[in-house]
């Protein structure tokens, strides 16, 4: 038995992590995950500031999913206080989480592509997703970490010159993506390095909590928090999409199929922006209480739970992220990896974002601490 | 005289995350993207600190980072130049108050400095370049 440090440092990882693979032969059998490169206690440095604080603290949770951590912070926070937002802050919400949704998961797919050494289709892919970060750059003033909101509604409105630009990115967009997933769909590179590798079973989502993308492509369809939440039942053109097989192949294919809805509701959002009227922010207070909101974040479930004072200080929070889970479900993946170098083009499927996942966190097994996260 | 020219065009970057935000580490990887190109200028990413020219650093180097950033320092040859990309790496940024050492000057010297959270992509294509004399330097007075 052999074992194979892979990272912290490492071409295909934008983030710091070691894994250790335990290896019998060239196949790995089992691996160990070694955190705590990126614990900053941010949890911590959160408690007794203000919210207006804690939502620039909560958008650098993680810098590529940065605007759906300050969304699901800040209506927390509404949920709380029982604050209403206007009807044209509500849609401008939508639109810009899901530009991002499509930025984050063609970033994804691009780290795929080059993980399996076909480098072209990843400089395509990321080539067009610059057509996607003009637009938040557009609309927010900046491309990560836009700071986009504030308590009752959003900082910016869109004219109609800005509307009219993002038809005209968006249909040439759709051109794009379009030829890219045909590419991907039929190349044999990517079916030789994908199909039927990392293969996560139906059970194995029971025992690891898996979410998100991951989930969805193992055939749990309802495992989408947008179903649930409000402001996505009014449209009418998102239905959550899944898959059967599992594999890698199958998760970069969920994540296709998803820029191409998100497309589709952002037309939607769009047309209803244009029907309503009003300011974009409201005058509102702050009131203390608990609460939790749960929003379905580029990787899955996310969950903000926190206690407030009366003033708007933050007593205690919690963040909740959905790589932890995920990781969990790697493990499982591995049985049907032949090599090391599948191993980590499977990690990279999964889409794992570290810098959300460090929080303290024990994982207990028959009563002793196994991993310290 | 060959050398000094081939310095210029054939830069070998090792791109270190020392527990920022992803922010700065999306932004170098967009540098990459045909629309920024940084290997137009003759700028590799190749993450092996044992071949790199320079050392790019994100983050706010959280406490399990101090010993290795030492490590990956001196694994990089000579002549080499040290760029701080982001807020964070330059003083701790939104962090400082946390479990992080706040700014990588602190345990290894800095020849460059970007400030931003994040720095857009142009920045950090200008910024790297404008080092690139540095090693020329840098040689000349290693020979010395």
């Amino acid at each position: 038995m052999t074992t194979v440090p892979i990272g912290p440092i490492h071409p295909i990882f934008k983030e710091p992590l070691r894994i250790k693979l335990v290896l019998d032969g060239e196949r790995p059998i089992d691996a160990e995950i070694e955190m705590g490169y990126v614990h900053r206690g941010i949890e911590k440095i959160m408690e007794g500031k203000h919210v207006h604080k804690g939502l620039y603290l909560a958008e650098r949770v993680c810098g590529i999913c940065s605007y759906v951590q300050s969304f699901t912070f800040i209506e927390c926070v509404e949920k709380i206080s029982k604050i209403e937002i206007p009807e044209k802050a509500k849609y401008l919400r939508i639109l810009t989480c899901e530009l991002e949704r499509i930025h984050s998961h063609l970033l994804i797919i691009a780290m795929y592509c080059l993980s399996i050494e076909h480098e072209t289709l990843g400089m395509w892919i990321l080539n067009s997703r610059e057509r996607i970060m003009d637009l938040l750059e557009m609309i927010t003033g900046n491309r990560i970490n836009t700071g986009y909101n504030i308590l009752g509604g959003v900082r910016k409105d869109i004219d109609k010159e800005m509307i009219t630009k993002i038809y005209n990115v968006l249909d040439k967009f759709e051109d794009e993506i379009k030829t890219i997933r045909e590419a991907f769909e039929t190349a044999p590179l990517v079916k030789l390095r994908s199909r039927d590798i990392g293969i996560l079973k139906y059970f194995d989502i029971m025992k690891t909590r898996a979410v998100g993308p991951v989930a969805r492509a193992s055939g749990l369809e309802n495992s989408d928090v947008r179903l649930r939440y409000k402001y996505y039942k009014e449209l009418k053109t998102y239905k959550p999409v899944s898959r059967k097989e599992g594999d890698n192949f199958a998760r970069n294919i969920v994540r296709f199929d998803e820029i191409e809805i998100c497309i589709k509701m952002i037309r939607e959002v769009l047309e209803l922006y244009q029907e309503v009227g009003g300011p974009i922010r409201e005058k509102c207070e702050i009131k203390g209480g608990e609460g939790e909101n749960r929003f379905e974040a580029h990787r899955g479930e996310l969950t903000y739970k926190m206690e407030l004072t009366n003033h708007g200080f933050i007593k205690r929070i919690m963040i909740r992220t959905p790589t932890t889970m995920n990781l969990a479900a790697y493990r499982y993946m591995l049985k049907t990896c032949p090599t090391v170098a599948d191993a980590v083009a499977t990690y990279v499927s999964i889409d794992p974002c570290i810098s959300c996942t460090e929080k303290t966190l024990y994982i207990v097994e028959d009563g002793k601490i196994k991993y310290i996260w | 005289m060959i050398k000094k020219f081939v310095r210029k065009r054939s830069i070998h970057l090792c791109v270190v995350n020392t527990g920022g935000c992803n922010g700065c580490d999306v932004e170098i990887v967009s540098c990459l993207a045909p629309r920024y190109d940084i290997e137009q200028y003759g700028i590799y990413v190749h993450n092996n600190p044992r071949e790199a020219d320079i050392l790019v650093i994100s983050g706010p180097t959280t406490l399990p980072w101090i010993d290795r950033v030492k490590e990956l320092y001196e694994k990089v040859p000579e002549p080499k130049i040290v760029v701080a990309v982001g807020a964070c790496a330059l003083s701790g940024g939104i962090f400082k108050e946390g479990h992080v050492l706040g700014g990588i000057e602190k345990i290894i010297p800095v020849d460059v400095k970007i400030p931003g959270c994040p720095p857009r992509p142009s920045e950090i294509i200008e910024g790297i370049l404008k080092s690139v004399h540095l090693l020329a330097e840098k040689e000349k007075r290693l020979k010395k």
